[in-house]
């Protein structure tokens, strides 16, 4: 597949008088494949949105390559851009303007007819609202309508920055099946967001980022299962005594309450023929796969621990990355692989 | 213009026309307008029969006396080049008789040959005050509210943004000008004409007039461009309005001050108002303070204030781009 965005080498330090410097992307990697639905994490104030505005042509970047549909940006951007919907934290309106309103003009600015307003509104729900202004939508309904302004040129590659924010339940639905669907037409979707479970539903693959440094990517599946251990849950009716069974074998065994969790487990049917031996009988044999948000807190080294408040720069800092870069497609785990506790 | 231009420059007469503050300014200017109109109404009256012959006769002893008077004062003034007193030399021209109007000694009666320049300078203030709060606001509430960011997602190129948005802004403003212009100026003739009187409306007189309207025109163009810049230099609509307010203050008051107590040369030629008032009238007098001590008083014309008016728009022009240009949106 040919790759839609590739990032590489960014850097981007905000300089302003009051708080001097700030380093938001310090050598930041990125490559997102036609088609898929790719995760972009990381912790506040890691340097996502500042990637996007930088891949939009509203932030200048210091340093680094971007490439959008094979085309160097921001120079080739004027020609791309029709290609492009995006919308980047939270859009404002004119607050005076109705939902439609804004959207025609929009629609003007791109040459677009309007019938073509009609369709996104009734795509994100806002039909029959479209004609209030939009300092009397709710939160979620502005988020809608910023969505339905990133939908407006049809375009080819979609760039959410936390599309979710402000959603009701239903809401957030309606987002992962527009996105699933867009994605199955052809559509290319990158979309920042904090909701993780959401992401490891939708996206194809994952790019996590902390302090402006790339953390891990690939897909979804691959990233995850190189954190899996192996491990599974054990409940039997003994289970401080089936752990010692287990033990006896060499396997990692940890014991809990009312089950233990055995690791480096290649296939679990031992567990049974191996308890049933001893007259135990498993009542539950669970793989302790982990999940996106544990993975994510881990490689971020943003777990929460009790007593200790996290501050937003406290993330890990991923080593620097070393260039040129190896292989774009082999999943890449940049920081020291830590320790994953489902 | 091609077809994006065309979308692009609809969008924006859109936003411009569509925004509450433009058109609340554009109602507060009309009913400056309007007052003005209604006071002149209120005061005037077509003189009566009686009235013009009582004003002609009125006129015709004045013509009399000066007719007298002239001629003692070029004596005077003979004899005054004679003995070498240059100084003391009189100017006469100021008693000729022939401009003595029988429209001097009418009272209540609206003169529109006498009152048009006066009318227009008003119109000119009410103008460049306008342009200068719509063109500051128009793009500052953009840049605020981050419907300029939204835009840019849509046309990256940043100069054609900007530049489309200040042409656009210029054609409005222009166009609400004109039409104010010509209304006002015309309101005021059919005025003249149903209650009082037309004075000397000589081909010389339209077409001063009709420089003047053009000149106020330019001035409202100019201030409209200064407010957009500074407003896109400042990113805020308030930047705008701020620096102006702050350059009257702490410079034309301020500065004035000061210069002319340490005896600053020319100090007036530094204050930006002078150029206003030198571009609307031609021509200026202006006096230092040190004119007491025999300075002697100096002339700014029309020529003085377009070249700092070029200068000027050129460097807040020039900067606005650039920055707009190059800086981070968010
Ligand atoms: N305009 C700005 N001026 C100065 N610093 C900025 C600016 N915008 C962002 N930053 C800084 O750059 C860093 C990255 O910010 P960015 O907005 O990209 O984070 P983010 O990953 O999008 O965070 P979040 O999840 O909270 O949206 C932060 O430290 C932030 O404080
Ligand atoms: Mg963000």
């Amino acid at each position: 597949m040919a790759a839609v965005i590739e990032i590489s080498g960014l850097r981007k330090t905000y300089r302003s008088m009051r708080r001097g410097v700030r380093l938001a992307l310090d050598g930041f990697d990125m490559a997102v494949e036609a088609g898929e639905v790719h995760g972009f994490l990381g912790p506040n104030g890691s340097g996502k949105t500042t990637t996007l505005r930088t891949l939009l042509g509203l932030v200048r970047p210091d340093a680094g390559q971007l490439v959008l549909f094979g085309r160097e940006v921001p120079t080739a951007l004027p020609q791309m851009i029709d290609r492009v919907g995006a919308i980047v934290e939270s859009p404002q309106f004119f607050a005076n303007f109705s939902g439609r309103r804004t959207l025609r003009l929009l629609a003007t600015t791109g040459g677009l007819p309007d019938a073509r307003v009609d369709e996104v509104l009734e795509q994100v729900g806002l039909r029959d609202r479209a004609d209030d202004r939009v300092k009397a939508y709710s939160l979620g309904m502005k988020q809608r309508l910023a969505v339905a302004s990133a939908l407006l040129k049809a375009p080819e590659l979609l760039i959410l920055d936390e599309p979710a924010n402000g959603l009701d339940p239903a809401g957030i639905r309606e987002m992962r099946d527009l996105m699933r669907g867009l994605a199955d037409s052809g559509v290319t979707v990158l979309v920042s967001s904090h909701i993780l479970a959401e992401i490891e539903l939708i996206c194809d693959a994952v790019t996590i980022i902390s302090r402006g440094r790339r953390v891990v990517a690939g897909p979804v599946a691959d990233v995850l299962s190189r954190f899996d251990k192996g491990e599974f849950r054990v409940r039997v009716f003994d289970h401080v005594r089936a752990a010692g069974i287990i033990a006896e074998s060499g396997l990692p065994v940890t014991v809990h309450d009312d089950h233990f969790v055995v690791g480096d487990l290649a296939d679990p049917a031992w567990i049974t023929e191996t308890l049933a031996a001893h007259q135990l009988w498993v009542a539950e044999l669970t793989p302790l796969t982990p999940d996106l948000e544990s993975v994510f807190l881990q490689l971020t080294g943003t777990v929460p621990e009790p007593g200790k408040r996290h501050q937003v720069d406290d993330s890990v800092l991923p080593p620097a990355p070393r260039r040129p870069d190896a292989d774009e497609n082999e999943l890449t785990v940049t920081a020291a692989e830590p320790e994953v506790t489902p | 213009m091609n077809r994006p231009t065309v979308n692009l420059v609809r969008a924006e007469l859109h936003r411009l026309l569509a925004r509450r503050f433009t058109q609340v300014v554009f109602v507060l200017m009309l009913a400056a307008f309007g007052i003005t109109f209604a006071t002149t109404v209120a005061s005037t009256h077509t003189p009566t029969r009686a009235e013009l012959v009582a004003a002609e006769q009125a006129a015709d002893l004045q013509r009399e006396y000066l007719r007298t008077a002239i001629v003692q004062c070029e004596e005077r003034r003979a004899e005054a080049l004679r003995t070498g007193n240059a100084r003391f030399a009189e100017d006469c021209r100021s008693l000729d008789p022939n401009r003595v109007r029988l429209e001097d000694f009418l009272d209540g009666v609206f003169v529109f040959g006498e009152s048009a320049g006066d009318l227009v300078y008003f119109l000119a203030a009410f103008l460049a005050l306008f342009g200068l709060l719509v063109g500051a606001s128009y793009v500052g509430a953009e840049l605020t509210s981050g419907g300029m960011t939204n835009l840019l997602l849509w046309r990256p190129r940043r100069e054609v943004v900007l530049g489309t948005k200040l042409g656009t802004l210029l054609g409005t403003v222009g166009a609400i000008s004109v039409a104010s212009i010509v209304a006002y100026v015309g309101g005021f003739w059919l005025l003249a004409e149903a209650a009082g009187l037309p004075g000397n409306l000589d081909a010389q007189f339209w077409t001063q007039l009709g420089l003047l309207c053009l000149r106020a025109w330019l001035l409202a163009l100019v201030f409209t461009t200064l407010g957009f810049c500074l407003a896109t230099l400042g990113r805020h609509t308030a930047a705008a309005l701020g620096v102006f307010a702050a350059y009257l203050v702490l410079w034309e008051i301020g500065a004035r001050i000061v210069l002319n107590v340490i005896r600053w040369p020319r100090a007036e030629t530094l204050m930006f108002s002078n150029y206003v008032g030198a571009w609307l009238a031609k021509r200026i007098t202006v006096y230092d303070l040190c004119a007491l001590d025999g300075c002697a008083p100096y002339q700014l014309t029309l020529w003085h204030a377009a070249g700092v008016f070029a200068v000027l728009l050129a460097l807040i022009a020039g900067a606005a781009f650039v920055s707009f240009r190059r800086r981070d949106m968010s």
